[in-house]
C-alpha cells in the first residue's frame, strides 16, 4: 500500500473514530435500544463513494476494532461487526445499482441493513423471540437516520469536490501513487 | 469523469423503485406499530404478566396486576452483571444496571407489550404479555 493511501485512509479512520466517540457520549434520543444516528457511517459512505468498497471496508474494520479496544467489550464488537458489515455490503450493492447517485437513498438502505444485522445478533444473544418486536421500530429509525447521515454525506461531498478535481488528496483510480 | 452528469435515466428508475420499496417498508412498520399499540390499549383490563429472561431462559413471571406494593430486586447474571428491577402495580422497569450504556434504564417503566425492555450487554429481557383468562394467578412464580 502506498504511503499516500495509508495516510489518507488512516486520517479517515481517525475521523470516524472521533465521530463515533462523540456520538456515544450523546445521551440516547429515543429510549429504544439499537436506535442511534450512526454518524460514523458518513465517513464509510464518503470513502465508498470517492474511493472503493475495499477502502471503505478497511476503514470500517479499523474503526470498529479500535473503538472496541478503546472503550468496548467483546459484546459490542460483535454487534458493531454484524451491523457494520451488513450495512457496507448493502451500500456497495445500492451504490452500484444507482451508479453512485442519490447518496441518501444508499445510506437509508445501509442503515436498515445495519439495524437488521444488530437485531439478528441481539436475537441470537438473548435467544428471546420477543426482541423481534423491535423490528418495525428499527426499520423506521433506519430510514430516518439513514436519510440524515446520507444528507450529511451529500453536503460534505460538495465541500470535498474541489479536492476530488485532480488533487493529490483524492487521487483518481489508476493514479500510480495510490494503489 | 466522475462529476459530469450525462443523460441517464436507468438509475432514476431504479431509485424510484427503491424509494417506493422504502416507503412501503415505512408504512408497513407504522401500521404494525399502530395496530399493536391500539391492541395493547384495549386489553388493559386483562392480566399483565411480566416475563424476565436472562440468557434465553425464563427467570421469573410476575403478575403485575396483582402487585399491591412496589418492590425491588436484583438479577445477577453469570458474568457478574447486575440489574436492579422495580415492580409496581401494572408496570415494571430497571432502576440501575451494570452495563455501560444504561439503555435499559433509559427505557423507563413499561406497562404494555409494545416494547420489551432489553439489556443486551447483560442478556436480560423483560417482556409483558396479556393473559386473557380470569383465573387468579399467584403473585409471582419463580423457576
Amino acid at each position: 500500500m502506498k504511503l499516500k493511501k495509508l495516510t489518507v485512509l488512516s486520517m479517515f479512520t481517525t475521523l470516524a473514530l472521533i465521530i463515533f466517540t462523540v456520538e456515544s457520549a450523546i445521551p440516547p434520543l429515543v429510549p429504544i435500544p439499537g436506535i442511534k444516528l450512526g454518524l460514523a457511517n458518513i465517513v464509510t459512505l464518503v470513502i465508498l463513494h470517492n474511493y472503493s468498497a475495499k477502502d471503505a471496508l478497511l476503514v470500517l474494520l479499523m474503526r470498529i476494532l479500535l473503538s472496541s479496544f478503546f472503550f468496548g467489550q467483546a459484546m459490542s464488537l460483535l454487534y458493531s461487526l454484524a451491523g457494520g458489515l451488513l450495512c457496507l455490503v448493502a451500500m456497495v450493492l445500492v451504490h452500484r445499482l444507482l451508479q453512485g447517485h442519490i447518496l441518501y437513498l444508499i445510506s437509508m438502505v445501509g442503515a436498515i441493513f445495519h439495524n437488521l444485522g444488530q437485531l439478528t445478533v441481539a436475537y441470537f444473544i438473548t435467544s428471546v423471540p420477543g426482541v423481534l418486536v423491535y423490528l418495525p421500530f428499527l426499520l423506521i429509525s433506519g430510514i430516518l437516520t439513514g436519510l440524515f447521515t446520507g444528507l450529511c454525506a451529500h453536503f460534505i461531498q460538495k465541500y470535498l469536490w474541489p479536492l476530488t478535481d485532480g488533487s493529490r488528496f483524492f487521487p483518481k483510480s489508476g493514479d500510480d501513487n495510490w494503489e | 469523469m466522475k462529476y459530469s452528469y450525462p443523460e441517464k435515466t436507468a438509475y432514476r428508475r431504479r431509485a424510484l423503485l427503491l424509494a417506493l420499496l422504502l416507503a412501503f417498508v415505512a408504512i408497513g412498520s407504522l401500521l404494525w406499530i399502530a395496530l399493536h399499540a391500539t391492541d395493547s390499549e384495549t386489553h388493559k383490563q386483562n392480566m399483565l404478566i411480566a416475563d424476565i429472561y436472562q440468557d434465553g431462559s425464563l427467570l421469573q413471571s410476575i403478575a403485575l396486576s396483582n402487585v399491591e406494593e412496589a418492590y425491588r430486586f436484583t438479577v445477577t447474571g453469570d458474568n457478574g452483571s447486575v440489574n436492579e428491577i422495580e415492580v409496581r402495580q401494572g408496570s415494571i422497569g430497571i432502576l440501575s444496571a451494570s452495563c455501560p450504556d444504561k439503555l435499559c434504564v433509559h427505557q423507563g417503566f413499561i406497562s404494555n407489550s409494545l416494547l420489551p425492555i432489553t439489556c443486551l450487554p447483560n442478556r436480560l429481557v423483560i417482556q409483558i404479555r396479556m393473559e386473557t383468562s380470569d383465573i387468579e394467578l399467584p403473585d409471582m412464580i419463580t423457576y
